[in-house]
C-alpha cells in the first residue's frame, strides 16, 4: 500500500485526534475472512473515531455484513486483529459487547412473544441493570403503545425501532446498525436519522452500513467505502467527494465557444458540450469563486448566458466513481 | 451514557442465572400450541386412559374391573412413557433450536453473553415443564392405581408405594433422556422437525426392535442403545413381562446387563447430547 493511499484510508484529524490517542470505537487490522474459495474479507483496515457517525458503504456482497458478523464475534476470522472500544475482541469479548448495542441483518425476534417480553429476554442476557432501561428506550423508539403486542403482528419499522430499542438495553458507548434504513418508509427514515444523530450527540458512536447513500451522506461524519471484500476509500465524506469534483452545467448561446473560452482557464478539469450547453467539472478549490470565474470569462467573451447552476459532487457520484474504478482495475 | 462494567462481569460467566432461565421458561411456557401438546401428553393421557376404564366399569362392573387395577398400571406406565418420550423429545428440540429458528440468538449473542450459559438455561427451563407436568399426570395414575384399585386378581397385588416411587423415577429418567437428545440433536441440526421425527422412529421402532432381538455377534452393541439400557432398567411394576434386568424389566433375548453398565450408558447418551449441543452452539455461526 502507497502511502497516498494510506492516508485515505486514514480518518483525518480532528479536535481530539483518536490517532494520536489510540482512543477507536473500532479498529480494525488486516482482517481477512473466507467462506471456502471465496474471500469475503480480504486484509481490511478500518478505524472509526469515537463519538462520531460512521458509515459503511458498499454494494450488496461486497463484505459490509460479513466484517459486523466478525466484530461481533458470531463468526470466526481467519486472520487480523480487532477491538471494539479498545477491547481486543475476541479475547475481550464479553466486556467489548457489553459497552456495544448492534443489529446484524434485519433485526428478528421471538413472534409469539410481546415488544416488551423480547426486549426483557435481552435484557436479562445482557444481565445489570438493562432491565430497568426498558420503557425509557420503548419510549424512546415510540413503541409504548404496541410493546404488549405480539412482535409477529408488529411491522417492518416497528421490528426495526424495536431492533435499537434492544441495542440501547445496555447503554451503549457503541453502535453497530446493519442497515437500519430497510423496509422504512421515508417518514421512518427521517425518524431513524433523527434517532441516530441523537445517539451521536449524546457522545455515542454510530457506525451504520448501508447501501443507501443518500441517508448516510446525511446522517453520517466520516465513510469508508468496502468492495469486494476490501476497504477501497475512507475518510469525512466533505474531504472525500471534495476531490471528485463539484460541477457547474451553464445554458448559453454559443456552447461550442464557452468551451473554447474556457479550456484555456485552470477552472475546468472537463468540459462536456451539448446542444443546450455545457457542463464543466470543476478543478479542486473553491467552487463558488470558479463559478464566479466561470461567469466573468464568459461575458468577457461575449456569450449570451441564459443560465448557470452550481452542482455539488454527492456521495453518490463519488461512490461511483471509486467502485467502478475499482472494478477497471480488475 | 454510563460505564458498564458491572454488566460485563455477569455475561462472562458460563453459567446461566436464574434470571436467564426464567426467561427461557417464559419463552417456553409462551408457545401455547407447544403447551397444549404437552400438557395432553403428559397429564391428558392417563386421564383419558383410567377415564374410559371408569367409564367402562361403571357400564359393565362384572366384565370390567375398575379402572386402577394392578394389571392396567403397566398400561398407563407404557402409554405415559411412549407418549411423555415423544413430546421429551418435541419439547427438547424446540428449547434447543427457537432461538435459532426464531433468529433471536444472534441478538443473544451480540449482548455479550456467553453462549454455554444460553444453551445451558435451556435445560432447567425445558425439563422444569417437563417434569412438572409428567409429575402431575404419573401421580394421577398412582393416586388412582392407588385408591381405585378394587379387589386384585389372583397373584396380583397392589403396588407399594416404594415401587410406585420407583417406577415414576424411571418415567422421569426416560422423559429427560427424550428431551437430551431432541435438545442435543436439534442444536447439531438447528431445526425441529427433522430431529423429532428420527427421534421418534429411533425410540418407538427400533430400539424395541433391538430390545426384543438378539443379533448374533452385536448383543454388546445393542447393550450400548439407551432404550435397551433403559428396558433393563424398568420397575417391574410397570414392565408387565419377563423380568430379567437389574431394575426389573428386559427381554428373554438380551441378556441382563450389568448395573453400572446400565448407569454408564444412560450416562453417556445423556452427557454426549448435551455436550454436543453445547459445542455446537459454542461454534456456530451466528
Amino acid at each position: 500500500m502507497n502511502s497516498d493511499r494510506e492516508d485515505e484510508h486514514r480518518p483525518s484529524a480532528g479536535r481530539n485526534n483518536p490517532r494520536e490517542t489510540g482512543d477507536w470505537a473500532v479498529a480494525v487490522s488486516g482482517l481477512t475472512k473466507r467462506f471456502g474459495e471465496r474471500v469475503a474479507l480480504d486484509n481490511v483496515d478500518l478505524l472509526v473515531p469515537r463519538g462520531s457517525a460512521f458509515g459503511y458503504l458498499g454494494p450488496n456482497g461486497a463484505g459490509k455484513t460479513t466484517l459486523i458478523r466478525a466484530l461481533l464475534g458470531l463468526i470466526k476470522s481467519d486472520s487480523g486483529t480487532m477491538s471494539l472500544l479498545d477491547l481486543p475482541v475476541p479475547a475481550e469479548r464479553g466486556r467489548a459487547l457489553a459497552r456495544v448495542g448492534a443489529i446484524v441483518d434485519e433485526p428478528r425476534f421471538h413472534g409469539h412473544l410481546s415488544g416488551r417480553e423480547n426486549l426483557k429476554t435481552l435484557a436479562v442476557a445482557r444481565g445489570g441493570d438493562a432491565d430497568k432501561q426498558i420503557d425509557p428506550v420503548l419510549e424512546r423508539t415510540q413503541l409504548t403503545q404496541r410493546a404488549e403486542d405480539k412482535v409477529s403482528s408488529y411491522s417492518m419499522g416497528m421490528r426495526q425501532r424495536l431492533g435499537l430499542a434492544g441495542c440501547l438495553l445496555g447503554d451503549p458507548e457503541l453502535l453497530i446498525l446493519d442497515e437500519p434504513m430497510n423496509g422504512l418508509d421515508p417518514a421512518g427514515i427521517h425518524e431513524m436519522r433523527e434517532m441516530i444523530r441523537g445517539l451521536v450527540d449524546e457522545g455515542r458512536t454510530v457506525m451504520l452500513s448501508s447501501h443507501l447513500l443518500d441517508e448516510v451522506e446525511r446522517t453520517c461524519d466520516l465513510v469508508a467505502v468496502v468492495d469486494r471484500g476490501k476497504v477501497i476509500r475512507q475518510g469525512p465524506i466533505s474531504e472525500l467527494i471534495g476531490g471528485s469534483g463539484d460541477a457547474v452545467e451553464v445554458q448559453c448561446s454559443d456552447p461550442s465557444a464557452a468551451a473554447r473560452a474556457l479550456g484555456q482557464s485552470t477552472i475546468a478539469s472537463r468540459i462536456v458540450v451539448s446542444e443546450e450547453g455545457l457542463t464543466i467539472t470543476l478543478a479542486p478549490g473553491s467552487p463558488r469563486e470558479q463559478a464566479d470565474e466561470v461567469t466573468r470569462r464568459l461575458v468577457e467573451a461575449g456569450i449570451g448566458v441564459h443560465g448557470l447552476r452550481l452542482v455539488h459532487a454527492s456521495l453518490e457520484d463519488w461512490f461511483l466513481s471509486v467502485t467502478s474504478r475499482l472494478g477497471e482495475d480488475q | 451514557m454510563t460505564q458498564n462494567s458491572h454488566t460485563a462481569a455477569r455475561t462472562d460467566s458460563w453459567l446461566p442465572s436464574l434470571p436467564l432461565i426464567g426467561i427461557k421458561l417464559l419463552e417456553l411456557r409462551r408457545r401455547s400450541a407447544l403447551m397444549v401438546v404437552t400438557l395432553v401428553f403428559t397429564v391428558g393421557v392417563p386421564v383419558i386412559f383410567y377415564g374410559i376404564r371408569a367409564i367402562y366399569h361403571l357400564i359393565d362392573p362384572a366384565h370390567n374391573g375398575t379402572a386402577g387395577a394392578t394389571n392396567a398400571f403397566a398400561t398407563a406406565g407404557s402409554l405415559m412413557a411412549e407418549f411423555g418420550f415423544i413430546v421429551a423429545v418435541l419439547l427438547g428440540a424446540t428449547a434447543g433450536t427457537d432461538d435459532l429458528t426464531d433468529g433471536m440468538f444472534r441478538q443473544l449473542v451480540i449482548t455479550g453473553r456467553s453462549r454455554l450459559a444460553l444453551y445451558l438455561a435451556r435445560i432447567p427451563a425445558g425439563l422444569a415443564i417437563l417434569l412438572s407436568l409428567s409429575a402431575i399426570g404419573y401421580t394421577l395414575a398412582a393416586l388412582v392405581t392407588g385408591f381405585f384399585n378394587g379387589p386384585n386378581t389372583p397373584g396380583t397385588f397392589a403396588p407399594s408405594v416404594r415401587a410406585l416411587t420407583g417406577a415414576g423415577l424411571w418415567l422421569e429418567l426416560y422423559l429427560v433422556i427424550g428431551f437430551t437428545l431432541g435438545l442435543g440433536l436439534g442444536v447439531l441440526m438447528a431445526q425441529r422437525t427433522v430431529p423429532v421425527v428420527l427421534l421418534i422412529v429411533f425410540e418407538i421402532i427400533i430400539t424395541p426392535a433391538l430390545a426384543g432381538h438378539a443379533i448374533p455377534h452385536f448383543v454388546n452393541v445393542e447393550r450400548l442403545v439407551v432404550g435397551v439400557a433403559m428396558d433393563q432398567l424398568q420397575p417391574a411394576v410397570l414392565a408387565g413381562g419377563v423380568h430379567i434386568g437389574p431394575g426389573g424389566g428386559g427381554g428373554l433375548m438380551i441378556p441382563p446387563m450389568p448395573t453400572w453398565a446400565m448407569t454408564a450408558v444412560i450416562a453417556i447418551w445423556i452427557i454426549g447430547w448435551l455436550g454436543i449441543g453445547a459445542w455446537k452452539m459454542a461454534t456456530r455461526d451466528a
